[in-house]
């Protein structure tokens, strides 16, 4: 912030100029422009046509110059439309020392009857002019990032935002819990595209992504590796990064596999669903990144055949684990998903019988790097199945205990193309899939309906259990077409499990301090304003971390994640510097401030409070639990928002109502919507603009009331982060004003929305209606 | 053809049934899928006409038939539909209400006179059992040591350590004056009368 | 896991225990005091209306009414924790406790009944009764207690092929409450193991109710038996010995039917019935005539007990009148 020059001045001192804009009769054709020229009390009081205008600059402009004026006031249309304008106008003065006062949208196109329009002009500019008395110069927030990120997660997601960053020019580091980048991916075999009815390979279609990964001097790939801790400093992030030791010393592995030939120990290969076996000493899969061998820790028993055989002598298994810290602009998460916990829907008898599979397992018993080589057989006995019953929505849209109530979203198409796979191959075997609606939107619709052309057949309804008699399953359910309630006989059951987040999702949101979804998948700070966003700044998510989504709409995210990390860098934002600022001489660093944020702006450094200007909105809740009065909003100061009450009761005559009303950013350009809309509103209603109502306090409304306020009205956006403080303090207010012997009806809160400004309006009628009638009573 | 006319109030059996004392505060009828997973566990559609999903699809269409519909009556009040329901629904809890409004309407009245002599033994001891009048059917299909048991049942009680099942005298005052005043008096001989 | 008292507990009197089976609430008050559990009986307390609620007999404020006054008996003799040997009473107070704290109109309407009926001082107060904190079932009692049931133990019931059978109305109806499973109940599983004997666990139709249906048994026998049958099937398929019950009428449905359905069908099934209760006290030496009273079971278990080496010849003093009657 700058160093004011003019704070020695005095407010009396100051000189003010106001300067009056007619809007082509707009204004002036409702407000007694003479009588409002008059009653103005300021060092220079001008008046013209259109103040907009190159000429209106002129004037402005001349007049700073020529008569020393230290703030001004513009009276004329909202700040919404033209403050911008007006900023750029009273050049050489800091921008900020200019108050708009909106004659046009909330005085003359709200008040038809000229003699309550003028004195609602009259009180509207005196309200400016005592708050710009207050103005401070301050210089616009500018943003800069650190030109590197830190990709968490190495699925496809994770590696499809690497690469667009480091494509970029940004340094970035790939975070892999796993010994292989790759993630589920690559264990799917056959992929579905909307745009085509043939399956490709996945394999084939992430590998040339994998090796532009490697190969890229600003991608750093990090495997076996997790997130431990995170801090977030002005805008940067510190990270502590742990890495597993992988006990082979990867520049000397030639993954020869001689290793994995002598090893003892057998253990479940979870790259194959468990469905096979590999050793402790083992690569996932042929073209595992990095190609390197790795022992599983838990498994190895230190026997060291292995090391007996490496020629390369890449193995040392006295290798330590370590963790690294490192400095980063922003963080991706793309730590995906898992799937549904079968133990819960014990009826399914999944874990009983072996030929009772999840869609992945069938997808590896179908992926030609699979156990059985490509080929659709039972794991039970080799053979291949007569008859595949697949169900649907296992776990999904399901509100009982343990079930997950959104829709996967993709096991529809994973079905479908299973069941199309399986009839190009095995024409013989009967695919039948029970479902309680098919979602193919968009393009996948041409997909079902060619699986409906290679014969697999669709049966409406949710199996209620999954029996096993001589060897053969029944799938109850019940054909709800026919209304029949109807065994299926199958011998291979395949059931389609719900997509949940994953361990790593919740971890590393937890650790980042990144807000997750009811069902802890994680949050968008908004799906359609900032998507990719997460409340925390700096901070993005792609991906099924985000929620359930299929590969081509991961990557769209992954690449949208990339976009917006990359304005921040290069686009050197400027923002509007109305944010909390730090008396520390009063600041006893109690940290309540840190723990009410909500977008995470208040931390701790250096022993100091700090805000970061980047996530502070400027909301105020902070104020409210500080004991010390350490933190003030720049812009919104007590004097300043005292200052501008004061000016909006000047004068009241004692006949008249007024009625304040604080209004946030939403309520704001509601109430200019009333304005544009010709909408009358009763002349008692002064409006002062507010960040969130949030920023009011019991001092606030009871100087009002004092000054002659007669009703005072709140309003805020229901859906703003802060809304519910919000209307826990409503209450607190309403007791303040019973102890000071001050009717609580006089305060209403509303919630606001831009177009329910028809609603507004006759809120503030109905409201003025009340205060009239207390006012009789 | 049916036609779904444009100015009925078309879900006036739905708030019937929402509005009644059974019905849970959290009742997900509205959220039905018609998935059939109700039915799909159903020893009632197992073994007769009754349909969970469908009776509910009747309730949704506002279809009041449903109520005179005998194959209400062959639920088993399981609850296996609740315990599963993925949409927060509970048929077995709709089915009872359907059958209130059965017995309110009085068709529904035949369907239970034949368990009247529980009302009767609960108001004159306390405590229900089986009816008397499946007694001798009872006996028939157990055999004739069911009949030996019900005579000496308190006998047995006495060897086990334990007391007369049967209440005191003013607790018995107590259950009988309830039930005249919450209507179960009244509406026992209603129903006794239908024979 | 949610907290299972074992004080204060009123032992709800269940209407089939005590006319069918009342071995089940002997076996129970045996169990309870040698696992230290504080319990009291009241005869005041009257039936929970189950039956005749399920045969649609009783509407809903009387039954809610009834339980009102049987919680002011818990509350006021300082047994608030409700222990009941029956599912369909464990749903039934369940549901009656979650209308009178939920339901204002209800719970206004129920007090003047009672009010009309002279019985001011039973009027219930929102929050009397918490369907959650304060309702259990015997065997939830037993499963806190399932390391002092093991250190009791005096028979060997090993050799035993046990498959369990839990009540529908426990599972089922407040199933947010259940413990140890809804979709596949292991709670009676988990005591059997308590007692050292492992079950069959899962076995098709593990979930699948008694068949009994309140108003099925006797308007609609054959469907109802068809489910029973169905049932017995599947653990004829298992091989299994003994079934084990937690609610009197499902284990009236499979005892009383049992043979009834063997000679309709032309098979023999050759399961005993006991319920839990029972199971227990048998596993801690409890006399079975006496105790268990096995004398009221319709399926003898005296094969069962020789087949264990169980001791009959000491107790045999005991009328057993009944029992003679009913082979």
């Amino acid at each position: 912030m700058n160093q004011d020059s003019s704070k020695d001045i005095s407010n009396k001192d100051l000189k003010i100029g106001v300067f009056l804009c007619r809007c082509g009769g707009n204004i002036s054709d409702t407000v007694d422009m003479e009588k409002l020229r008059s009653s103005v009390d300021a060092e220079v009081v001008e008046e013209f046509e259109n103040l907009c205008s190159i000429n209106g600059r002129k004037i402005i402009r001349d007049s700073i110059i020529q008569k020393n004026l230290d703030r001004i006031v513009v009276a004329a249309c909202s700040p919404i439309t033209h403050e911008k304008t007006f900023q750029k106008y009273i050049n050489p003065l800091n921008p900020y020392l200019l108050e708009m006062a909106n004659l046009r949208e909330q005085c003359s196109w709200v008040n038809p009857d000229v003699e309550t329009a003028t004195e609602k002009a009259i009180s509207l500019v005196n309200a400016s002019i005592e708050k710009v008395k207050y103005a401070q110069p301050l210089d616009p927030v500018l943003r800069k990032t650190t030109k590197s990120a830190a990709v968490i997660g190495g699925g496809i997601s994770g590696i499809s935002a690497s690469l667009s960053l480091a494509r970029q020019g940004i340094k970035t580091c790939l975070i892999e819990e796993q010994p292989t980048i790759g993630g589920a991916m690559v264990k799917v075999g056959k992929l579905f595209s909307p745009e085509k009815l043939a399956e490709e390979c996945a394999m084939c279609l992430l590998n040339p992504l994998v090796n532009e990964a490697v190969e890229h001097k600003n991608i750093r790939i990090m495997t076996n590796t997790t997130l431990k801790s995170a801090e977030r400093r002005s805008g940067n992030f510190h990270l502590l990064i742990e890495s597993k030791p992988r006990k082979v010393i990867e520049d000397r592995c030639i993954s020869c596999g001689k290793c994995a030939e002598v090893c003892p120990v057998e253990v479940k290969d979870s790259w194959n669903e468990d469905m096979t076996f590999r050793k402790a000493i083992y690569k996932p899969f042929a073209q595992a990144v990095p190609d390197v061998y790795t022992i599983d820790l838990e498994k190895c028993k230190n026997c060291g055949k292995c090391q007996e055989v490496c020629r390369m002598n890449a193995i040392d298994l006295d290798m330590e684990g370590e963790v690294v810290p490192m400095t980063v602009g922003s963080v991706v998460i793309a730590t995906g998903h898992k799937t549904f916990d079968m133990a819960k829907r014990p009826e399914y008898s999944y874990g009983r019988h072996d030929d009772i599979v999840t869609q992945m397992e069938l997808a590896r018993i179908m992926g030609v790097n699979g156990p059985t080589q490509g080929k659709l057989l039972k794991p039970s006995n080799n053979k291949v199945p007569e008859r595949v019953v697949m169900v649907q929505c296992v776990g999904s849209r399901d509100e009982k205990p343990g079930g997950r109530k959104y829709c996967s979203k993709v096991c529809c198409m994973v079905a479908i193309k299973h069941a199309n796979v399986i009839k190009q191959h095995y024409p013989d075997t009967d695919v039948i899939i029970c479902y309680t609606d098919m979602r193919t939107p968009g393009m996948y619709e041409k997909y079902f309906k060619y699986a409906q052309s290679n014969g697999v057949r669709l049966i409406r309804g949710r199996p209620g259990e999954i029996a096993e008699k001589d060897g053969i399953f029944l799938v109850r359910l019940e054909d709800t077409l026919s209304r029949e309630p109807l065994e299926i006989e199958a011998d291979l059951v395949v059931l389609s499990t719900a997509m949940e987040p994953s361990d790593g999702t919740i971890n590393v949101s937890g650790l980042l301090d990144v807000g997750l979804t009811e069902e802890l998948f994680v949050k968008e700070k908004h799906s359609k304003i900032k998507p990719v966003a997460t409340e925390v700044d700096g901070v993005y998510v792609c991906g099924t971390a985000q929620g359930p989504k299929d590969i081509t709409d991961s990557i769209v995210q992954a690449n949208a994640a990339a976009a917006k990390i990359s304005e921040l860098i290069n686009g050197g934002v400027e923002l509007e510097p109305f944010v909390a600022s730090i008396d520390q001489s009063k600041c006893n660093l109690c940290k309540k401030c840190i723990d009410i944020c909500k977008y995470k702006a208040a931390y701790i450094q250096d022993g100091m409070l700090t805000v970061d200007p980047i996530s502070c909105t400027g909301c105020g809740a902070c104020i409210w639990e500080c004991e010390n009065n350490a933190i003030e909003i720049m812009g919104q100061t007590d004097e300043q928002i005292i200052a501008t009450i004061d000016g909006m009761l000047k004068d009241k005559k004692p006949e008249e109502n007024r009625i304040i009303a604080f209004l946030d950013s939403v309520g704001y350009v509601s109430a200019d919507n009333i304005g544009i809309n010709k909408i009358s509103v009763p002349s008692s209603v002064r409006i002062i603009k507010i960040p969130s109502m949030n920023r009011i306090m019991p001092k606030h409304i009871l100087h009002a009331f004092k000054m002659g306020a007669d009703g005072i009205i709140m309003g805020e956006y229901p859906y703003n982060p802060m809304y519910s403080r919000t209307k826990e303090k409503i209450a607190g207010l309403k007791e303040e004003l019973v102890k000071n012997n001050i009717n609580p009806d006089r305060l209403a809160f509303y919630k606001v929305y831009i177009p329910y400004f028809r609603g507004l309006a006759n809120k503030f009628k109905e409201f003025d209606g009340e205060i009239t009638c207390l006012e009789k009573g | 053809m049916k036609t779904i006319k444009l100015k009925k109030e078309s879900v006036q059996l739905v708030k019937d049934v929402l509005k009644d004392i059974k019905a849970s505060p959290d009742l997900g009828i509205y959220k039905c899928v018609q998935c059939g997973m109700c039915t799909s566990v159903c020893p009632g559609a197992r073994q007769t006409e009754y349909d969970p999903r469908d009776m509910i699809r009747r309730v949704l269409e506002d279809d009041e038939t449903v109520i005179d519909d005998d194959n209400i009556w062959n639920c088993f009040s399981c609850y296996t539909c609740n315990s599963v329901c993925p949409s927060g629904n509970n048929a077995s809890e709709i089915n009872q209400i359907l059958r209130q409004m059965s017995i309110d309407k009085g068709e529904g009245m035949k369907k239970i006179v034949s368990f009247a002599a529980y009302g009767d033994s609960f108001m004159e001891l306390g405590v229900g059992s089986i009816p008397n009048n499946f007694f001798d059917v009872m006996v028939k299909d157990v055999g004739p040591g069911y009949m030996d048991l019900k005579i000496n049942i308190e006998d047995i009680r006495a060897d086990l350590g334990l007391g007369s099942y049967i209440l005191p005298e003013n607790a018995i005052d107590e259950v009988e004056s309830i039930l005249d005043n919450s209507g179960f008096k009244d509406r026992l001989e209603k129903i006794k009368r239908c024979k | 896991m949610k907290f299972i008292p074992d004080k204060d507990i009123l032992l709800f009197k269940s209407c089939l225990v005590n006319v069918e089976y009342p071995g089940i609430e002997s076996s129970t008050c045996y169990i309870f005091d040698r696992i230290d559990v504080d319990y009291y009986v009241d005869e005041r307390q009257s039936c929970c209306t189950g039956l005749g609620h399920y045969y649609d007999l009783f509407d809903q404020i009387s039954t809610t009414a009834l339980a009102a006054r049987n919680f002011h008996i818990a509350v006021e003799t300082g047994h608030k924790n409700i222990a009941v040997m029956c599912a369909t009473c464990y749903a039934i107070l369940k549901k009656s406790a979650k209308i009178l704290n939920q339901n204002e109109e209800a719970r206004n309407k129920v007090n003047e009944i009672l009010d009309d009926s002279n019985l001011e001082k039973r009027e219930y107060t929102q929050g009397d009764m918490d369907p959650a904190q304060n309702i259990f079932h015997v065997a939830e009692i037993f499963f806190n207690k399932r390391e002092e049931i093991s250190s009791q133990v005096k028979v060997d019931l090993t050799g035993l092929r046990v498959a369990t059978h839990h009540a529908c109305h426990y599972c089922k109806v407040h199933y947010n409450d259940t413990i140890e499973g809804v979709r596949d109940p292991n709670l009676i599983d988990k005591l059997a193991e308590a007692v050292g004997v492992e079950t069959i666990g899962w076995y098709d139709h593990k979930r699948v109710t008694c068949g009994a249906g309140f108003r099925q048994r006797f308007t609609n026998k054959e469907a109802s038996l068809a489910v029973t049958a169905g049932k017995l099937q599947a653990l004829k398929e298992n091989k299994v010995d003994l079934l084990l019950h937690m609610c009197p009428n499902c284990q009236m449905q499979f005892d009383r039917y049992q043979p009834y359905i063997e000679e309709k069908l032309d098979t023999e099934f050759n399961i005993f019935h006991l319920n839990i209760s029972q199971f227990i006290a048998l596993a801690f030496g409890a006399d079975p005539y006496k105790i268990l009273g096995i004398q009221t079971h319709t399926v003898p278990i005296e094969p069962l007990l020789k087949k264990l080496n169980y001791s009959l010849e000491s107790n045999q003093k005991v009328d057993v009148k009944a029992k003679k009657s009913i082979n």
